[in-house]
């Protein structure tokens, strides 16, 4: 089952009650928000009814809010070793 | 040196050019393009899954693509006050957010 991934791009200010009113079914509150829906037709229906405000992309499964968040975290640049012990005792584990 | 302007002498004076700008229409090439990929996004999910919709049928049965479409299409829009029937779609309220693609059936 794939999804589609909705991030608002522009904001629905001044637009007719009836684009605010379809972002606020879809969940999407302010804008660079991400949500995602099961490709349907209704929720198709919706996406193009505010096509000119938002991006769609096709995915395979539905972020978490989490997952979502992880994604902007930068790189910390850095990583920390482990002694050979842990290391192996990790290896081992798996 | 006092140049009589109109911009000076009344107090809030907006001017808005009557054309748009190179970049300007760069940008609306760019706005018509991704809502394009928008709708196809939409249309190719459907049809993965053996579905279709009324909105989006519509479109490719009445919307011309950005490559398709004429400049005249792409920056002006149809007003029946002007003398050739043309203005800069900059004149249309919202502009960059509403699509305007076709034009009244006869112009």
């Amino acid at each position: 089952m794939s999804y589609f991934r909705i991030t608002l791009l522009r904001s629905a200010i001044g637009l007719p009650r009836r684009s605010t009113d379809v972002l606020k079914a879809l969940g999407l509150k302010k804008r660079m928000s991400i949500v995602f829906h099961p490709v349907s037709p209704s929720i198709a229906g919706q996406i193009m009814k505010v096509k000119e405000i938002v991006s769609v992309q096709e995915v395979d499964r539905a972020l978490t809010k989490q997952e979502v968040r992880l994604e902007r975290k930068p790189d910390p640049g850095y990583y920390i070793e482990k002694s050979g012990v842990a290391e192996r005792n990790e290896l081992s584990g798996q | 040196m006092f140049k009589p302007t109109s911009a000076l002498f009344s107090g809030l004076l907006w001017k808005t050019p009557w054309r748009l700008s190179a970049p300007q229409k760069a940008r609306q090439r760019k706005r018509l393009r991704a809502v394009d990929r928008v709708v196809d996004t939409l249309s190719a999910a459907l049809a993965r899954n053996g579905q279709s919709t009324k909105a989006v049928e519509r479109w490719y049965a009445e919307m011309p693509r950005e490559e398709e479409m004429l400049p005249k299409d792409k920056y002006t829009i149809f007003d029946k006050k002007e003398k050739t029937y043309r203005k800069s779609i900059h004149k249309l309220p919202k502009w960059t957010r509403v699509s305007q693609r076709v034009n009244p059936p006869g112009f």
